[in-house]
């Protein structure tokens, strides 16, 4: 087959190299490309639908005779159902059915778990019936704090097999060996000899704990189902996931995958939390399918805000010992020793930071494990792993940096190979100022200020993991002129249609407007969950091939109309089409479409480029990131104000610059709260959430939120046809981590404990003993 | 939540009686802020809740308004809220204090809802408390599992038997200014001081104040303000906005011939009560304002403090918190 040439890279490290494209696949957008409408800050199209409440999410979907279910939940963390009576519920007005979800003899495994559901006229009806639902437990013995539930001694959290919950889009770290106890060894990640790397070297080691954070979308997990014939489901499910919601109802009633039709018109934010039919914690989709094939209605079945607290995932927590080795401004050894909880479930590691972003030192062993607790299950959560990594291990860096003598951001240079991150680096430390910026944070430091100011960085990794084939897009060119994109895609609330339109736009030199497109439903061709950062890097190729598709049979139809061959037509901006001296619109040609449409169906192949660096030697390129932050503290009180974070991000080929922007933002948002203030608190006394609402569960809001400076390194990579990479997970990644990092500059101690509450920080200044460890 | 009816009663009296005939069914709403978020928690279930707003005549235009009094004092009607309140500019700065609690407070659309009174007479924050599956000393049960559950923001200052601290930004405010709160009851219209509005957990850990059922609260009286009056009031939150505060701090004083006097220091969220520091009056009282005399006066008022297994952090933190406040009452420069 016949090579291409590109050009890839990024700034001025711009090369060409000679690609063999898979067929039918169009020559990839690369740093030659000028483009006209991709990469433009373009907002977002369902805007004004949103602000104005007009957009209808899942939470809002009404249908004729629905009726509505309620969950009744187990308040013990660990117990065995001994009986469930349904009578007085039954009995209730309104009421259609209740039914037991856990049978008598059953194993409840934490606080949360589901027990029996109701369904009723009214949702307060509901809510009644489930609280009537009379329970007998026979208590058993529990664990909820990690350090505890780590030990010998602490009760066995599983008796039987583990239920592993597998999210796609995510690499998964994966059991790596036979549980002991509750603790289960994940795949260690290794190279060289830690001990060698150790000798001779300055070291340090400290432990680092983070908390459980939970996903806290503003719409909570919830699905309408409605039976169309014993073979036909339609359900509205708040998902991230539209084709994962329609395989599992498929498979648990046994219908074609192509009887149930899924639809997410819009989606109030998933995190991670929202593949499947159903809650990471509960079975909430199949019980309201149950429900509804039962009572023959359609039924709506919604999370209060306690129940999405509780039991739809969170990001577990860890405990870190960290050991990081130098010499110089080389490191020699890095050492994690990790353990988290992922409450009843798995997939508690720290992610890829410790291993894989300094990759110059030679010596490396990162050794997690899950260990189990009677908690809410965790689950992907936006980089899973990640953030907590990063915290602990850019944390220890910065701490051995000051016992080196050397600056961060020299350190960092010195061992990081990824020639994007280097750039963002250096680029960066300009922008922010750096140097100055920490030469007055040293000043306040030692004059030992009331108000200190303190400058941290850090970094991010990710992968670009654009899927291949799995979205099928369909182009129309229209006889009214207008061009429509289909594909079954959610928006997870990235701005995805926009950009698709974008596309077309673009391919068509068609005005945006003209552009129209379908998504959120699985009748409009299969297409990915919105995790892993990749579903634009997966499904813009595809429609820029079928959009390249539909344009190559539209330019066949005007050659027929204007006698010249499809070669010979010339297509100008302003839409009129030529050859021969004979012209025509683009209105006119498209009136003249035999039948409805010219169409063209097509996806996108594998990744089959990887500049400037591949992922962890995978096919696919490595996405970089680097963020510096800026804080005050006042050491009077110990709160911690975010000043100003200055993000540096690759995203590939930037397909939108306002809404990827605004995925930074979020990124940031989250990663500050995080950084701050957002903590599940756990009694371990009663194995209870006392925080399962918005309020003692706090979320940074616009008061707490920094100054957030986002620049988007663009990156030429050459990996697929529109050179889109994912941005929503890697945005997150570092920015508690360049907060901790900047709390260490202000106060010359650090806080290894998130979230850097005032009693952390007053802890660190030595105002008061250390707190209690997490645990 | 309970299904319930909202009954509209034109005066005073009607309102006042229909409660105290069934308190156990029935309770007033005024912003409803905190109410309904206990009903639908679960907490309470009243069947009817009787609107204060409906109260009509001499007495509503009282409970609604902000207005000097003939002494030279001010009223503030219990049904003003925090929002008018807060941007109530002819209020003299001498009062300074309650207006930057009552603007500091939640959320400006909380703000806008939340009452005078309503504030004074919320139920605690304690999580415990809130949760409807556990039973805690406040609602009947035998212990407060704040002692040895997750106490990070219970009681540091008179605590005991029960830990909470006193949810309303306002009481720190009125007990610095002196203020008096004026009842309705049985027997007509009294006044009593502010800071016996507010009951400590030895007499009934489930109550946080005195009124008897069916009463009252009608205003806030603050006391005609001293020459040279000053106050001031401070807070730390861990999130900025939609957060109730670590502890508070509200000063009121006179600086005459370079010396403090007249001075009430009360500090709020530290203790079941809005908590009266005389240790730090006792410190300051007759002496030049200074940031190293602060330190001490918020040293000596901290120093009874009794920090339970995971709150000690606030000690450190009241004494920050009042310090700013007495640097903002004396307007002393802060040290860099
Ligand atoms: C997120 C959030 C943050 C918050 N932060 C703060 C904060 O920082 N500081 C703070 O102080 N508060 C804070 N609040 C609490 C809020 O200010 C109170 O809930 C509100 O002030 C209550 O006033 P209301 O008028 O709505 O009272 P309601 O809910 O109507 O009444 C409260 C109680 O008082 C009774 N009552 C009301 N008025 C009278 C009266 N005149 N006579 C007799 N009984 C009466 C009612 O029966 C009820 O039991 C916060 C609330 C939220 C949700």
């Amino acid at each position: 087959m016949a090579k291409t040439e590109i050009k890839v890279g990024f700034g001025d490290q711009v090369k060409a190299v000679s690609v063999e494209l898979p067929k039918g696949e169009a020559k990839p957008w690369d740093a030659d490309a000028q483009l006209e409408v991709v990469g433009k800050p373009i907002p977002r199209r369902d805007g004004a639908l949103k602000v104005s409440g007009r957009a209808k999410y899942t939470y809002d979907v009404n249908l004729p005779g629905m009726l509505y279910a309620a969950v009744v939940r187990s308040p013990l963390p660990a117990a065995k159902v001994v009986s469930v009576d349904t009578s007085a519920a039954e009995k209730i007005a309104g009421v259609k059915a209740v039914v037991q979800v856990a049978e008598k003899g059953d194993a409840v495994l934490f606080a949360g778990q589901d027990v029996a559901a109701v369904v009723a006229e009214r949702p307060e009806q509901a809510w009644q019936a489930a609280r009537a639902v009379k329970v007998e437990y026979e208590q058993r013995r529990f664990v909820t704090r990690l350090a505890f539930a780590a030990t010998p001694d602490a009760p066995l959290v599983h008796r039987g097999a583990v239920e592993e919950r597998r999210t796609e889009g995510h690499v998964t770290e994966g059991g790596g060996g036979d549980a002991q106890g509750n603790k289960r060894p994940l795949r260690p990640m290794k190279k060289g000899d830690v001990s060698k790397g150790l000798k001779g070297a300055t070291v340090h080691e400290a432990v680092y704990e983070t908390q459980v954070q939970t996903h806290s979308a503003l719409e909570t997990h919830g699905i309408v189902a409605r039976w169309d014939d014993d073979e036909h489901l339609t359900v509205w499910a708040s998902t991230q996931s539209i084709f994962s919601v329609r395989d599992e109802l498929a498979e648990v009633f046994d219908l074609k995958p192509t009887n149930v039709r899924v639809h997410t018109d819009y989606l109030g934010g998933g995190f991670g939390a929202k593949f499947g039919a159903s809650a990471p914690g509960s079975r909430l989709g199949t019980i309201a399918a149950r429900l509804a094939k039962q009572t023959g209605a359609p039924v709506k079945l919604m999370c209060d805000r306690h129940e999405e607290q509780v039991c739809t995932g969170n990001r577990p927590d860890s405990i870190q010992t960290v050991k990081v080795a130098g010499k110089g401004t080389a490191l020699t050894a890095i050492e994690v020793q990790s353990i988290g909880t992922a409450g009843i479930g798995t997939g508690a590691g720290v992610g890829r930071n410790a291993f894989a972003v300094y990759t110059k030192c030679p010596n490396i062993l990162v050794d997690s494990s899950d260990v189990f607790t009677n908690a809410g299950p965790g689950t992907a959560m936006r980089a899973p792993g990640h953030p907590q990594g990063a915290f602990a291990f850019e944390l220890a860096l910065d701490e051995l940096a000051t016992k080196l003598g050397v600056d961060p951001i020299e350190l960092r240079l010195a061992n990081d190979e990824h020639p994007v991150r280097l750039w963002q680096f250096e680029e960066g430390a300009k922008r922010f100022d750096w140097k100055a910026k920490r030469a007055e944070s040293k000043r306040l430091r030692e004059g030992k200020a009331r108000i200190r100011r303190g400058c941290g960085v850090a970094a991010s990794i990710w992968g670009d993991f654009g899927r291949p084939k799995a979205a099928v897009v369909t182009c129309s060119v229209l006889r009214d002129g207008s061009v429509e994109i289909r594909n079954g895609v959610q928006d997870i609330g990235t701005g995805i249609p926009t950009v698709l339109a974008q596309i077309g736009a673009e391919v068509f030199t068609r005005p945006l407007d003209t552009i129209i497109v379908r998504y959120g439903d699985s009748e409009l061709g299969s297409s990915v969950g919105s995790g892993g950062s990749q579903t634009t890097s997966s499904v813009t190729p595809a429609v820029r091939n079928a959009c390249e598709d539909a344009k190559e049979k539209f330019i066949e139809h005007v050659a027929e109309l204007l006698g010249a061959k499809p070669a010979d037509v010339s297509w100008a901006n302003d839409g009129t089409l030529s050859a021969g001296g004979a012209s025509i619109t683009f209105a006119q040609a498209c009136k003249k479409i035999p039948g409805e449409s010219i169409t063209a169906t097509a996806d996108r192949p594998a990744t089959y480029g990887n500049h400037p660096m591949p992922f962890l030697g995978a096919p696919m390129p490595q996405i970089a990131g680097v963020q510096f932050a800026e804080v005050e503290v006042d050491t009077w009180t110990g709160v911690v104000r975010a000043k100003h974070v200055l993000a540096m991000h690759d995203c590939g080929r930037v397909m939108n610059r306002l809404t990827c922007t605004s995925q930074v933002n979020g990124g940031v948002i989250l990663g500050t709260s995080y950084a701050l203030m957002e903590q599940r608190v756990m009694d371990h006394d009663v194995g209870r959430m006392l925080n399962p609402n918005l309020e003692s569960y706090k979320i940074c809001g616009a008061a707490d939120t920094p100054e957030i400076e986002v620049v988007l390194t663009d990156v030429y990579t050459g990996a697929n046809n529109t050179g889109a990479a994912g941005i929503g997970e890697p945005s997150t990644i570092p920015t508690a981590a360049a907060l901790a990092c900047a709390v260490f500059d202000a106060l010359g101690e650090p806080v290894r404990r998130l979230p850097m509450t005032p009693s952390r920080v007053l802890a660190a200044l030595g105002a008061v003993p250390a707190p209690k460890g997490l645990g | 939540m309970n299904p319930f009816t909202l009954v509209r009663l034109p005066t005073l009296d009607a309102a006042r009686e229909r409660v105290s005939a069934e308190p156990q069914r029935r309770t007033f709403r005024a912003g409803g802020i905190d109410l309904l978020d206990r009903m639908k928690e679960g907490l309470d279930a009243p069947d009817e809740l009787i609107e204060l707003h409906a109260i009509a005549g001499e007495h509503g235009a009282r409970m609604r308004g902000i207005a000097a009094t003939e002494d030279g004092g001010w009223r503030i009607g219990a049904l003003v809220t925090l929002g008018q309140l807060a941007g109530y500019d002819d209020l003299p700065p001498a009062y300074g204090a309650i207006k930057d609690a009552a603007g500091n407070a939640a959320t400006p659309s909380i703000r806008n809802g939340a009452t005078v009174g309503g504030n004074l007479l919320q139920r605690p924050r304690c999580w415990y408390f809130r949760h409807s599956d556990l039973l805690c000393l406040k609602k009947g049960g035998y212990e407060c599992l704040a002692v040895s559950g997750d106490n990070r923001f219970n009681a540091i200052l008179g605590g005991g038997p029960s830990f909470i601290v006193h949810p309303s930004s306002l009481g720190s405010a009125v007990v610095a200014l002196d203020a008096k709160v004026t009842i309705a009851g049985e027997s007509g219209l009294r006044t009593i001081p502010a800071d016996q509005l507010f009951a400590p957990p030895t007499v009934d850990p489930t109550r946080e104040h005195t009124l008897a059922p069916g009463e009252v609260l009608v205003s806030v009286d603050l006391p005609p303000a001293l020459p040279g009056q000053r106050s001031a009031y401070h807070f730390a939150k861990e999130k900025q906005s939609q957060d109730w505060p670590l502890a508070e701090a509200s000063v009121r004083c006179t600086v005459e011939g370079g010396v403090i006097q007249d001075l009430r220091v009360a500090l709020g969220h530290v203790a079941p009560i809005p908590w009266r520091s005389k240790e730090a009056e006792d410190v300051l009282e007759g002496a030049a304002p200074s940031a190293e005399v602060f330190a001490k006066a918020a040293q000596a008022a901290l120093s009874v403090a009794e920090p339970l297994e995971g709150n000690a952090y606030k000690v450190p933190l009241a004494q920050g918190v009042l310090r700013y406040a007495l640097h903002f009452a004396t307007s002393t420069p802060l040290p860099a």
